[in-house]
C-alpha cells in the first residue's frame, strides 16, 4: 500500500538523518577533546614559538563548537518534529477508529434489531435509510484513507485538459446533495469556463474535500462562496471563503498536516480523520500547483486558496465544446 | 420504569439504542453531549425522575466520557454507568472503570448483550442494596455501619457514600467474613471481567474502603491483605 510505504521510506529517512547527525557530533566532540589535549600537551613545552598552532587550535575549536551547537539545535528540531509527528499519527488512529467502528456499530445494531423486532412497514424504512447514511458514512471514509495514500508524494503524469469552472460547479451540486442544502448555501463566482492541465478525478477530489470542510466547519448556517479566476501570470485560482468556525494562527500552520486536526480525539467535535487537507495538499503538490489558508480568527470564517499552473489559452472564438 | 439516559453524540445509535430499550419498557433519555449529561444527571430533579442508569460513550465533544464519570463521582451521583466505545484496548477499559464507570462495552456490540449487560447491571445494584431481604441490607464492620440500601457507611460521626462498585466489594467482603476472598473472585464477580485481568483496580477499591472503614488505614483492623491469596473481612 503506497501510505505506508511512503511513511517507511520517510521513517527510514528520519532515522538515518538522525544517526548521521548524531555520529557527526560525536566525531566533533572527540576532535574537540583531542585537541585541547594536544594544546594543553604542546603548550607548556613550547609555549613561545607555539603562536601559531595555538591560532590553528583555537580556529578549528570555534569552528567545530559552532558544529555541535548546530548540531544540537538540528537534533532538538527533528526530535521535536518526530514527537509531534507520533502524536497526530496517534490522534489519526483515535480517528480512523471512531470512524470506521461509529458506522460499523449503528449498521449493526440496527440490523440486530431488524432481526429481533417485529417492526411496521414505515419503521423498518426509516432503518434501512439510516443504515444506508452510515453506509455512505463507511465508504466515504475508506475513500479518504485510499486517496491519501493514493495522492502522497505522486506527481499527475498524464495530465489532460479539463474544465475547472465545470469541475468545481459540479462539485459544489454534489456536496449540496451530500449534505441536503438548499442551493443558496453556495454562492459561485468568476469564470464560465477556465481549461487546464490536470487529472480530473484527482482535482475532483481535492476540491469536494474543500468545500466539505467549508460545510462542516460551518455555523449554523452554511455561506460558501467559490471563486474561479485567472490571473495574466497563466494561473487558475480556486477559492472556498467560508463564514465557519475559522481557527487560529497557530493551527493555520498545521492545518495541511497529514493526520492533523484541531483539538485531542476524546473530545472530537467534528467527524474526520484529518487526512482531507492533506489529499487537498498532495493533489494541489502533484499538479505542480500551490494551497494556502487564510482566517482572521476564530468564528470569523477560512479561506482556502488553490493556485494550479497550466492554463491553456485558446484562441479566441475556437473554443472545444466542454467534455 | 427504570429510567436510562443515553450520552451519544452519534445520532443514528443514539435513537437505536432508544428505540430499543423502549421496546423493552424502559424510559429513555438522550444527552448529545457530555455537558448536557451532567447538567440532566446534577440538576435538581425530583428522586422519582432521577436516572437509574447511564450509557455513556468516551468520544463526546467538550466533555468526554471518562471526565463526565469522573465528575458525577465528585458530585456525589452514584447511578451506575455503562460505558459503550469504540475504545476497546485493555488499559481504555481499566481507565474507565477506575475512572468510576461500572461496566464497559465496546463498539460494534450486539444488541441482546448490550441489553442483557443493563439487566445485569440494574440487578447487581439491587443485590448490593440488599434486594428484598432487608436483613442483608445493613452490616456493622466494627465501628462503622454499612447500609447498603442507601450506600452508605457511617463511621466516627461521619457518612461515606459508596459507588456501586465500592458497595458490591463491601458486600461481597461481609458475605464472606472470616475467609479470604480472592482477587480473581472479587474481578469476576464486582467487576464482571475475567479473573486474570491484569488492573490495580481491586488494590485501589480495597484502599478507598479503609478509608472508610478503618480508624487508621494504615494498620487496617478489619479489611486484611492476605498476601498471594486476597482480602478478607474480620468485622
Amino acid at each position: 500500500m503506497p501510505v505506508s510505504g511512503s511513511q517507511l521510506s520517510g521513517g527510514k529517512r528520519r532515522k538515518w538523518l538522525h544517526v548521521t547527525v548524531g555520529v557527526a557530533l560525536i566525531v566533533v566532540a572527540v576532535a574537540l577533546t583531542v585537541g585541547w589535549q594536544i594544546l594543553g600537551a604542546t603548550e607548556g613545552a613550547r609555549a613561545r614559538e607555539a603562536t601559531t598552532l595555538r591560532w590553528v587550535v583555537y580556529f578549528f575549536g570555534t569552528v567545530l563548537f559552532s558544529l555541535l551547537i548546530a548540531g544540537l539545535v538540528l537534533i532538538v528540531t527533528l526530535l521535536v518534529r518526530e514527537v509531534r509527528l507520533n502524536e497526530r499519527q496517534s490522534n489519526f488512529v483515535s480517528a480512523v477508529t471512531h470512524e470506521l467502528k461509529t458506522p460499523v456499530a449503528s449498521l449493526k445494531l440496527y440490523l440486530d434489531t431488524l432481526q429481533l423486532r417485529e417492526l411496521s412497514d414505515g419503521r423498518r424504512e426509516e432503518f434501512y435509510r439510516t443504515m444506508q447514511q452510515d453506509l455512505e458514512r463507511l465508504h466515504a471514509t475508506i475513500n479518504n484513507v485510499l486517496n491519501a495514500a493514493m495522492y502522497t508524494d505522486r506527481p499527475v503524469v498524464d495530465a489532460q485538459p479539463l474544465d475547472l469552472a465545470r469541475l468545481v460547479r459540479h462539485s459544489i451540486d454534489l456536496t449540496l446533495t451530500r449534505h441536503q442544502l438548499p442551493p443558496e448555501c453556495f454562492a459561485y463566482e468568476g469564470a464560465p469556463e477556465l481549461m487546464i492541465r490536470g487529472d480530473a478525478t484527482a482535482l475532483e477530489t481535492a476540491v469536494l474535500n474543500l468545500l466539505d470542510n467549508a460545510v462542516k466547519y460551518s455555523k449554523d448556517r452554511v455561506e460558501v462562496r467559490v471563486e474561479v479566476t485567472r490571473n495574466g501570470d497563466g494561473q487558475a485560482h480556486l477559492r472556498v471563503h467560508d463564514r465557519g468556525v475559522g481557527m487560529t494562527r497557530a493551527h493555520l500552520r498545521f492545518v495541511f498536516k497529514r493526520f492533523y486536526r484541531i483539538g485531542r480525539e476524546v473530545r472530537r467535535s467534528r467527524t474526520g480523520t484529518g487526512l482531507g487537507l492533506f489529499i487537498v495538499k498532495s493533489v494541489v503538490k502533484g499538479h505542480r500547483g500551490t494551497v494556502s489558508a487564510e482566517s482572521p480568527g476564530p468564528d470569523m470564517g477560512s479561506t482556502f486558496t488553490i493556485t494550479l499552473p497550466g492554463v491553456i489559452d485558446e484562441p479566441e472564438g475556437a473554443r472545444p465544446s466542454a467534455p | 420504569m427504570p429510567r436510562i439516559l443515553i450520552v451519544e453524540d452519534e445520532a443514528n445509535l443514539a435513537r437505536g439504542i432508544q428505540f430499543n430499550f423502549e421496546i423493552e419498557g424502559y424510559q429513555v433519555a438522550v444527552a448529545p453531549d457530555g455537558a448536557e449529561a451532567l447538567r440532566m444527571l446534577t440538576g435538581t430533579v425530583p428522586a422519582a425522575e432521577a436516572f437509574d442508569l447511564v450509557i455513556l460513550d468516551v468520544m463526546l465533544p467538550g466533555i468526554d466520557g471518562y471526565a463526565v464519570a469522573e465528575r458525577l463521582r465528585e458530585a456525589g451521583n452514584y447511578t451506575p454507568i455503562l460505558m459503550l466505545t469504540a475504545k476497546s484496548r485493555p488499559e481504555d477499559v481499566v481507565r474507565g472503570l477506575e475512572g468510576g464507570a461500572d461496566d464497559y462495552l465496546a463498539k460494534p456490540f450486539d444488541l441482546p448483550v448490550l441489553l442483557a449487560r443493563v439487566k445485569g447491571l440494574l440487578r447487581r445494584r439491587d443485590w448490593a442494596r440488599g434486594g428484598a431481604e432487608p436483613a442483608a441490607a445493613t452490616a456493622r464492620v466494627g465501628e462503622c455501619e454499612v447500609d447498603f440500601a442507601n450506600f452508605e457507611v457511617r463511621a466516627r460521626g461521619q457518612t461515606f457514600r459508596l459507588t456501586l462498585l465500592e458497595a458490591m466489594l463491601l458486600k461481597l467482603l461481609v458475605q464472606n467474613a472470616g475467609r479470604v476472598v480472592s482477587k480473581g473472585e472479587i474481578l469476576e464477580k464486582v467487576w464482571n471481567v475475567t479473573p486474570d485481568t491484569a488492573t490495580r483496580a481491586v488494590d485501589n477499591f480495597i484502599v478507598r474502603l479503609r478509608k472508610y472503614i478503618e480508624a487508621d488505614p494504615r494498620f487496617p483492623k478489619h479489611l486484611h491483605t492476605v498476601r498471594g491469596a486476597g482480602y478478607k473481612l474480620v468485622p
